[in-house]
């Protein structure tokens, strides 16, 4: 397992690499600007179908700011909701086949987690100024010192690797079960392919349960099952009369339903929970609400 | 040159890039979609705000209205009761006046009556008496000239008084 395809380096500055994140990374930067840039434009008092969409979205994300951070930093929506839908788009991306996850290399995802402590260190600084923000490393007690500067660093270590892993992970398992499927398939015709008699016998089968399940029941799992029984008969029937071998025909479909949960869930979930690390994070070191006001 | 990237590591170039292309999202997306899109949702809530306050107010002009006019009337109402009472009070006061002063000048009118019924009939009493005295006289010659006696003629006369008396 490798990490993201180098395309080309340019040869400046001791080798630019172009690698597959990179060229997703820029894809999703111009996708989501795209789409923002067409759906803010034309807003109307009375919207329209777009309008009331977009509205109810940004209404939503908005509200997930305020309750998180408070009302006083609602204009921190903004940069949560950049946070968000370039993690999404990030994690989404992947499923086109031809790109690559953003989200499944480190460098987008510690960038994102360092920008969130930067953020963090910053506010936290300007809000109890240099000695009040390293003071706040002996709190409650001097001896938790070392415990303090151990989580503040091990902060962005851990939200970048939730997020890489999650995503990095799901790709891994995704391949690994092709891998496992076409080997399979590859198995299984190689034994009933191995003669012509069996190969009929199981395609007349398929057939057969084909017929009476499309016929009778509407169970979908038995259609399915026909189907599967009766194509593993004709590909090994092909494969015994030398024209195809090892056709991975089990990788069709049940990849689908995992890519699902592991694409699609997963990038949604771990897209939000990025956002709500750093929106907790970031909204602990901003000024409370009545500090917030005197600026 | 091409190739792989480590599974586990990281690419300052990527990470710079990633960081440029956060940055330029963030701008983007603010500047076309959050801020319009707030803008334009506070806009509306302000509005509507506005318009449910102008409404509540509306209808509680028209409340404070209708109970003017409710009070306006009730106010006319007694006023009317008012007025007719005091006319109904004073008609009859009126009345019950003009029937006393008809009952009083009536009295009047009747002792007055009365009074000159009383002098008439003193009038006519003397009259009769002055008469009298000169039917009496007449009896007298003519008795005389009968040459009645004292007895008989004291009788007649007597009796000719009672008789006076008893007319009055």
């Amino acid at each position: 397992m490798e990490g993201a395809f180098i395309y080309f380096t340019i040869p400046i500055l001791g080798g630019i690499k172009i690698t597959q994140t990179v060229v997703s990374s820029f894809v999703v930067m111009i996708l989501l600007c795209l789409a923002g840039i067409f759906l803010g434009r034309r807003l109307q008092k009375r919207p329209g179908r777009r309008q009331v969409m977009v509205e109810y979205l940004v209404g939503l994300l908005y509200g997930l700011v305020e309750d998180t951070m408070g009302k006083h930093n609602s204009h921190w929506t903004p940069y949560i909701g950049a946070l968000f839908l370039s993690s999404l788009g990030g994690s989404l991306i992947g499923m086109t086949g031809i790109l690559r996850s953003a989200t499944a290399d480190l460098s987008t995802t510690l960038t994102w987690a360092l920008m969130t402590s930067g953020l963090c260190w910053y506010w936290s600084i300007r809000t109890n100024g240099f000695g009040g923000w390293l003071k706040g490393f002996a709190e409650p007690v001097a001896l938790m010192l070392p415990l303090n500067i151990v989580s503040e660093i091990a902060q962005p270590i851990s939200m970048a690797f939730r997020h890489f892993g999650n995503i990095m992970g799901g790709g891994v398992l995704i391949s690994l079960l092709y891998t496992a499927l076409s080997a399979c398939s590859g198995l299984v015709l190689n034994l009933i392919g191995s003669s012509v008699i069996v190969s009929a016998v199981v395609l007349a089968l398929g057939a057969g349960f084909a017929a009476l399940a499309f016929g009778r029941t509407k169970k979908l799992l038995h259609k399915i099952l026909s189907v599967v029984v009766a194509v593993t008969g004709l590909l090994a029937l092909v494969q015994s009369a030398g024209i195809l071998s090892g056709v991975p025909y089990l990788t069709v479909g049940i990849p689908g339903v995992l890519s699902l949960y592991f694409d699609v869930f997963s990038g949604l979930v771990q897209a939000l929970v990025f956002s709500l690390l750093t929106m907790v994070y970031v909204g602990s070191a901003l000024p409370g609400p009545e500090e917030a006001e005197k600026d | 040159m091409s190739g792989f990237e480590t599974i586990v590591g990281v690419n300052p170039w990527t990470a710079l890039f990633t960081f440029c292309n956060m940055l330029i999202t963030f701008f983007i997306l603010r500047k076309f979609l959050f801020k319009p899109v707030k803008k334009m949702i506070d806009q509306r809530q302000s509005e509507i705000d506005g318009l449910y306050t102008d409404a509540n107010k509306a209808k509680q002009e028209a409340l404070a209205l209708e109970a003017e006019y409710r009070s306006h009337l009730d106010n006319a109402r007694q006023e009317r009761d008012e007025i007719l009472r005091e006319a109904t009070a004073r008609a009859q006061q009126r009345e019950r006046e003009i029937i006393d002063s008809a009952r009083a000048e009536a009295e009047a009118l009747r002792q007055k009556a009365d009074a000159d019924i009383a002098q008439e009939r003193k009038r006519a009493l003397n009259e009769i008496k002055d008469d009298l005295s000169g039917i009496a006289i007449d009896i007298a010659a003519k008795v005389a000239e009968k040459e009645i006696d004292q007895q008989q003629h004291e009788a007649l006369i007597e009796e000719f008084i009672r008789n006076i008396g008893e007319a009055s």
